[in-house]
């Protein structure tokens, strides 16, 4: 009729039709793409900060929660639009992402933690190496314990190396092992200083009588001790000359064999003035006396040293001394001046007593 | 009416038809699972770790594809796209895996090298001693040398160890250390020589 409009333009029903689309359509959620690229990169961060190595827990966590949220967001992804929901996968994607930064930090705070608590073991162990170092060569020479020092510095050179490639497990288990062989070392002098502390008696009964003897006759005696590499003239019983004397290469122990390298340990007598040794001038000595063959005929007869094994002789005290080192093959070495001195105020028949300690004289 | 029946029936045919179409791809899953397992035990994370993640991330992304389709309405599923995507996985962890070997077999040789130099300078050093005169001037050294050259040949044992148990970055450490120490042993031996008496 004239003056209508056309119903189907106004028509309410087609309003409210596109009114509920619009709704539904705005009401849907988006999948959380960015998110997951945002996580996906803070755990590649995290992972170049070696957090596999120095965060593996918290890291594998967040991967593992990362790797769900992606299977979350397919989920949704697969259903009705309507229907999708991605809470969840956000909710997954917020945890993984704090724990990667976790994960990040806890790495670089282990990681200093590791380096910095090395560097003071590695410290600590090679200022403990000086000193066993120090210790060893203030004294006789023990093989075995150099043997261990030496292993000990090859265990903290490899340690130093692997710190340098930024293995600091590697370079701890190192240090470790570094530590062990010290301790071993450590073990091994207390051993030498317990066997040393029974004998201790012994040598001390036998300076005390040389000295006493001395005393009581106004004659001349030697008295050798071997750890302070000194050389007493002892005359009516009173030190009259002090001489520094070097020794057997191997003299932290008492004499078993030939070419072994010890200087022998006990009571003798000059036996022999040579004014014409090879090195320089010479007086020789009664070893082995009669304890030093039963020593040797016991040694042998335990096995502890062989059957082939020579007793040997020549022991001397001689010249050509001031090596500032233990050179000899057993004998007690002066500077030829110092010999002189000594050959000047002894004689045949002057004892001579050795001893590895002497802990109450001179 | 039969018109209707044929209808119903090319429908009804058609709708089995594309539900057969929408299989998941579980065979290709399986592939790539296993192949992704090798390269775990290949060490493929320790001696190839990029390709060992663009393999994981592939094999991710296939789970990912896969389980989308799965929450589709089953007419509409399509699991093309997660058969190529499991398909890559597997070659890029075969690849992985393949890598990770070679990468292993450079490190062994390298070290395997290591080892064999090492052994010669410290058969020198012991061959050195032994020939070396010794004296009364120079003995003291030469016991101690042989007790450094004893440390020496316990540390290369260890190194040995090490390189046997897979350690091999710690084993060159250890290798390049007894090295140096064995070179500076052979310099100390030419120089105890000169001071035989």
């Amino acid at each position: 009729m004239k003056g209508q409009l056309p119903k189907r333009i106004f028509a309410p029903k087609a309003l409210i039709l596109i009114g509920l689309i619009v709704i539904l359509i705005s009401g849907c959620q988006e999948a959380p793409s960015i998110k997951f690229d945002r996580v996906k990169i803070a755990l590649a961060k995290a992972a170049s900060a070696d957090a596999l190595t120095y965060a593996k827990a918290t890291y594998t966590t967040a991967d593992s929660l990362l790797a769900e949220a992606q299977l979350e967001i397919a989920h949704q992804n697969g259903r009705f639009f309507i229907l999708r929901d991605y809470n969840l996968a956000e909710s997954l994607l917020t945890d993984a992402h704090v724990l990667s930064f976790q994960a990040l930090n806890e790495a670089r705070h282990n990681k200093t933690s590791l380096k910095n608590h090395i560097g003071d073991e590695l410290a600590s162990l090679k200022s403990e190496l000086r000193d066993w170092r120090e210790a060893l060569a203030g004294s006789l020479i023990i093989f075995e314990a150099e043997k261990i020092w030496s292993s000990a510095n090859l265990a903290l050179t490899a340690c130093d190396k692997l710190i340098d490639l930024g293995e600091y497990n590697e370079a701890l288990r190192e240090a470790e092992n570094a530590r062990v062989k010290l301790h071993a070392l450590g073990s091994l002098v207390e051993e030498y200083s317990n066997m040393q502390a029974e004998k201790v008696k012994t040598w001390r009964n036998w300076v005390v009588q040389t000295v006493e003897n001395s005393r009581l006759n106004g004659s001349t005696a030697i008295v050798v001790v071997k750890a302070s590499h000194k050389l007493y003239l002892v005359r009516a019983g009173k030190i009259i000359m002090t001489f520094n004397c070097e020794l057997g290469y191997n003299s932290a122990q008492q004499k078993y064999f030939s070419g072994d390298g010890a200087t022998p340990e006990g009571t003798y007598k000059i036996t022999h003035i040579n004014n014409g040794s090879k090195f320089y001038r010479a007086l020789m000595l009664n070893y082995p006396n009669d304890m030093d063959r039963r020593r040797f005929s016991a040694n042998k007869s335990k096995g502890i040293i062989s059957r082939y094994a020579k007793i040997g002789a020549l022991i001397e005290i001689h010249g050509h001394g001031g090596q500032n080192k233990d050179w000899t093959n057993g004998c007690v070495a002066l500077t030829d001046n110092d010999m002189d001195r000594l050959i000047n105020n002894v004689s045949v028949g002057t004892p001579v007593t050795i001893v590895r300690v002497s802990d109450q004289w001179p | 009416m039969k018109a209707n029946r044929i209808f119903i029936l090319i429908a009804g045919l058609s709708l089995i038809l594309l539900a057969g179409c929408s299989k998941a791809p579980e065979v290709e899953m399986n592939k790539a699972q296993e192949s992704m397992q090798a390269a775990v035990t290949a060490e493929a994370e320790q001696y190839a770790p990029a390709a060992y993640k663009v393999a994981m991330d592939t094999l991710n992304a296939a789970k990912a594809e896969e389980k989308e389709q799965a929450s589709k309405f089953a007419l509409f599923r399509s699991y093309g796209n997660a058969k190529k995507l499991y398909e890559s996985a597997q070659y890029l962890a075969e690849n992985a895996t393949t890598e990770a070997a070679a990468e292993k077999e450079r490190v062994m040789a390298e070290t395997q090298a290591m080892i064999t130099s090492v052994k010669a300078v410290l058969d020198s050093a012991a061959t050195a001693i032994a020939k070396a005169p010794v004296g009364k001037g120079n003995k003291a050294d030469i016991e101690l040398i042989k007790a450094d050259l004893n440390a020496a040949n316990g540390a290369y044992e260890e190194a040995v160890a090490e390189f046997a148990a897979g350690k091999y970055l710690s084993a060159q450490a250890k290798l390049e250390a007894v090295n140096q120490k064995a070179e500076s042993l052979i310099a100390e031996i030419a120089k105890a020589k000169t001071m035989k008496k």
